[in-house]
């Protein structure tokens, strides 16, 4: 039992990174219908700003101090490119046949991971990005494990979950409170009518995808102190994951994406130790995730908590 | 050209008009005749340009695209216009004209970086350049003739078969030609040169004349094309570097062209295509006779080709019949990640996280060569005193398979299933309405398209002789859809162009071989973005990417009623 609780603990510390980075692929899924393949990689560059900022600032510190600097630098850098991205490679082709769209954002997802692998390490100072980079191991967030009980805790694993609890929060205020969010959710339901009700539809498009950055790039930041590593590929496989809980929780329902990268750490987690014999362990452990992706699109396509999309094909 | 500022407006043209032909003909002669002129400092650069009087081939290609220009002009200002038969002569001495500017300026570049600096290129290499300006602003400030109805011609039978074979021989020159150029920047420039001439017949008509030659004579034109292309081996003398390249060129292709049929014809968006591919490609190492094989059942290979391609069939029924029911966004996903499951599966596979049956990432080496009646597929050929390699052997088989596929392609194309498909990828609601199987039809396409790529990876698994799990990487999809995409979805001609694009630039390209995939990812984006149709296009396919071309519109409804059905969409 206590094993189960332990799981629990690192399962749900796993899944805040996907719920986080979910929230991405939602948001943007609901209002335009792409699935933003790129979105993993802006996570990577969230993860690399981060870097970036402490590598420019002198003396290497670990004080506490650093982590409000890094977190910004992060999402300027994650909201920066998304932002880049929507304008110059999805905006042109906003009424294009939805293949169009989706090539594009596998072409963005090449072109971001080969710029980090071949200019990072091009800037004076700063370490080659082909392989991985260790990352800054922050003072109080990182370190000796918290012991509740029988349970381990690593530091960066609570910091994690806190860091969802806290963005969860602040998304909800803002998508149901804030004149901006309650804009997206009208633009998500019926873009056209939110158009005739004197609703910007393009800013609202720039909002989601900058939200959804901003997200992104506090997972690139928890997942740098919990790994001790980034890297340009980890955006991929993170991405792909962070989509299917996307898809667990219900495409386009952001309290979905949430609860959908819970479940999905969990379950990771569970069927990595609890399946017996040989498809057990950790080499089968993405093998079983993309599993669920699949067995959930097949018989539950609207989620658990229902996907909020409406079919415009 | 539509977001340029107009520089150049119709009015000034009509007044520059008779002054401009003359300013074009000039720039054309200066470039011909600089082409004895010496170009670079040292003969090092590209393909020894430093001599006087003794033109490079790529100065001979610089004097041909002077010259042509310069006739064009004549011949436009000489023949006397018929009113049936239309050439666009002016047309086309713009597109020489500008074409010999984008060549003369890759040339100086390609000089200057090769060399190391602008000063390596001498004063005949500015002349031609100078001469190109000059040919490309005259050509700019003509006034175009009207529309080419050139494929309105028509000549004696023998002529037009004569015609096929003239420009099928130098299809099989212009490859044999470039797959021997090693300098990086003489081929980017013999690329060029090639892309103008293209531009040049298409402007003119000549390109329009063509394909409808080719229609009257579609069975010369098949024939011809393999001809060219059996022949293209015996142009190598022997060596098999340029024929691995070519093997890698046709299984990529095969491959593509499966993979054509989902996603060109059907319209469904296949992200995980590899994973037929490996599947194939394991399931003929393992039943093979390699020392690594783990199974004791060595099967003779057209029994193991066809077992590769009912396992990667089967695998696309399992993975297709559930998931073909949801969105077509969502079946992007699932397969991506079906894609990821095998090769993590064929990674896992190696006796300790599970049953031995791939060895894991260490794959199955030493895959014997093929053997058939005799005939080993591994040592050396003569045939007619022409020495053919290991890969040669191979080139010949693909060739064959390559065959077969397009021909599965185009008659699924043309039969009721095909506009099955075409209709489902056009609208499935409404297909549905109209009595269209589409869950039948879409597994159907999904399954066959398995089914050839486990077929082809059965063949790649004997030519690349060893096959591991991280061959069938993500990537790989992508650059399979992007040879798609690139060329010109649901045609023939245009997933062959593309594959042979993607697999060749890379290798001839070694200088940016750090860049490629940057390269690949902008190419994506930019394509979707200016051409999303592809580079050859079929008609339909165009008009739904630009639906308010009336033209292009008014022209397709002719053609339907010209032939009685559509056939844009076949080569």
């Amino acid at each position: 039992m206590e094993l189960f609780f332990q799981q629990v603990v690192n399962g749900l510390s796993l899944g805040a990174l996907y719920g986080l980075i979910a929230v991405g692929y939602t948001v943007v899924y609901g209002i335009i219908q792409l699935i933003n393949f790129a979105h993993g990689e802006i996570f990577m560059i969230g993860a690399f700003g981060a870097l970036t900022a402490w590598l420019l600032i002198p003396g290497d510190s670990l004080s506490l101090w650093m982590l409000p600097v890094m977190l910004l630098a992060g999402m300027a850098a994650a909201v920066g490119t998304s932002l880049l991205t929507e304008r110059f490679a999805y905006r042109p082709l906003r009424n294009a046949p939805r293949l169009a769209p989706l090539i594009t954002a596998i072409g963005v997802s090449v072109v971001l991971q080969e710029f980090i692998r071949l200019f990072f390490g091009r800037i004076p100072g700063f370490p080659d990005a082909k392989s991985a980079i260790v990352f800054p191991q922050i003072d109080y967030v990182t370190g000796l494990a918290i012991q509740l009980g029988p349970i381990t805790v690593q530091r960066a694993a609570l910091f994690t979950i806190i860091a969802l609890v806290i963005c969860w929060g602040f998304l909800n205020v803002f998508v149901n409170r804030t004149q901006v969010g309650r804009a997206m959710q009208a633009t998500s339901q019926d873009p056209d009518t939110a158009r005739l009700m004197g609703i910007n539809v393009d800013r609202i498009i720039m909002v989601a995808f900058a939200l959804g950055a901003a997200l992104a790039a506090v997972a690139g930041l928890c997942w740098g102190l919990r790994y001790t590593n980034v890297e340009f590929r980890m955006g991929f496989v993170a991405g792909l994951k962070a989509f299917t809980a996307a898809v667990l929780g219900g495409i386009g329902n952001i309290n979905g994406a949430v609860v959908g990268g819970l479940v999905l750490g969990v379950i990771e987690v569970m069927a990595t130790t609890y399946i017996p014999g040989q498809f057990g362990g950790s080499a089968w452990k993405d093998v079983w995730a993309f599993v669920i992706l699949i067995l959930v699109l097949v018989f539950r396509p609207q989620g658990l908590l229902g996907a909020r999309v409406v079919d415009r094909a | 050209m539509t977001t340029m500022p107009r520089l150049i407006t119709p009015e000034r043209q009509q007044r520059s008009d008779p002054a401009a032909g003359w300013v074009g003909i000039a720039g054309g002669v200066v470039l011909a005749a600089s082409a004895f002129l010496p170009w670079a400092y040292a003969f090092q650069a590209l393909d020894g340009m430093s001599l006087f009087g003794y033109p490079s081939p790529l100065q001979i290609l610089g004097m041909v695209l002077g010259l042509l220009v310069a006739g064009l002009i004549i011949c436009s200002r000489r023949i006397k216009p018929r009113a049936k038969i239309r050439v666009g002569w002016v047309r086309g001495a713009k597109a020489a004209g500008t074409g010999a500017l984008v060549f003369l300026i890759l040339v100086t570049v390609a000089i200057a970086l090769e060399l190391g600096g602008l000063v390596n290129v001498v004063w005949g290499g500015w002349i031609a350049l100078l001469g190109a300006v000059i040919a490309f602003v005259g050509t700019r400030l003509m006034v175009a003739d009207p529309t080419p109805t050139l494929e309105r011609a028509t000549l004696p039978a023998w002529l037009e078969i004569l015609a096929i074979a003239v420009v099928m021989a130098a299809v099989l020159f212009a490859s044999a030609y470039v797959l021997n150029l090693d300098d990086g920047g003489a081929f980017v420039a013999f690329l060029a040169f090639l892309i103008t001439v293209v531009a040049v017949m298409l402007r003119t008509g000549a390109m329009g004349w063509l394909s409808a030659v080719s229609r009257r004579h579609r069975q010369v034109l098949i024939l011809s094309a393999f001809v060219v292309a059996f022949l293209f081996p015996f142009t190598q003398g022997g060596s098999d570097a340029n024929m691995s390249i070519a093997t890698q060129i046709l299984i990529f292709a095969a491959t593509a062209m499966g993979l054509n049929i989902v996603v060109g014809l059907a319209g469904l968006l296949d992200l995980g295509y590899i994973a037929f591919l490996g599947a194939g490609a394991f399931t003929a190492a393992v039943l093979s006779k390699s020392a690594f094989s783990t199974v004791n059942f060595h099967p003779p290979f057209l029994v193991t080709a066809l077992i590769s391609g009912l396992v990667a069939a089967t695998l696309g029924l399992i993975i297709g019949s559930p998931t073909l029911r949801v969105s077509g966004d969502y079946l992007a996903i699932v397969t991506l990640g079906f894609g990821e499951i095998f090769r993590l599966t064929m990674g896992n596979l190696d006796g300790e996280n599970g049953p031995n049956i791939t060895r894991g990432p260490n794959g199955i080496p030493a895959i014997p060569n093929l053997e058939a009646g005799g005939f080993d597929f591994g040592k050396p050929h003569t045939i007619l005193g022409f020495d053919l390699g290991r890969f040669a052997n191979y080139y010949f088989l693909l060739l064959i398979f390559l065959a077969f596929v397009i021909l599965v392609f185009t008659r699924l194309n043309n039969s009721r299933i095909g506009r099955g498909w075409v209709a489902i990828r056009e609208d499935e609601k409404a297909a549905e309405a109209m009595g269209v199987n589409t869950f039948g039809l879409k597994l159907f396409a999904f399954a066959s398209g398995a089914f050839l790529a486990g077929l082809a990876g059965s063949i790649k698994a004997h030519v690349d002789v060893s096959i591991t799990p991280d061959q069938f990487i993500f990537l790989e999809s992508a650059f399979l859809l992007a040879a798609i995409v690139l060329g010109g979805m649901g045609t023939v001609l245009g997933v062959l162009v593309g594959a042979t694009l993607l697999k060749l630039l890379p290798e001839k390209l070694r200088f940016i071989s750090e860049y490629r995939l940057l390269a690949f990812g902008l190419l994506l984006i930019l394509m979707m973005r200016f051409r999303p149709e592809g580079l050859i296009p079929s008609q339909r396919r165009q008009l739904e990417f630009h639906e308010e071309n009336e033209e292009l519109a008014e022209r397709i409804e002719e053609e339907v009623e010209d032939t009685g059905a559509l056939k844009g969409a076949a080569l």
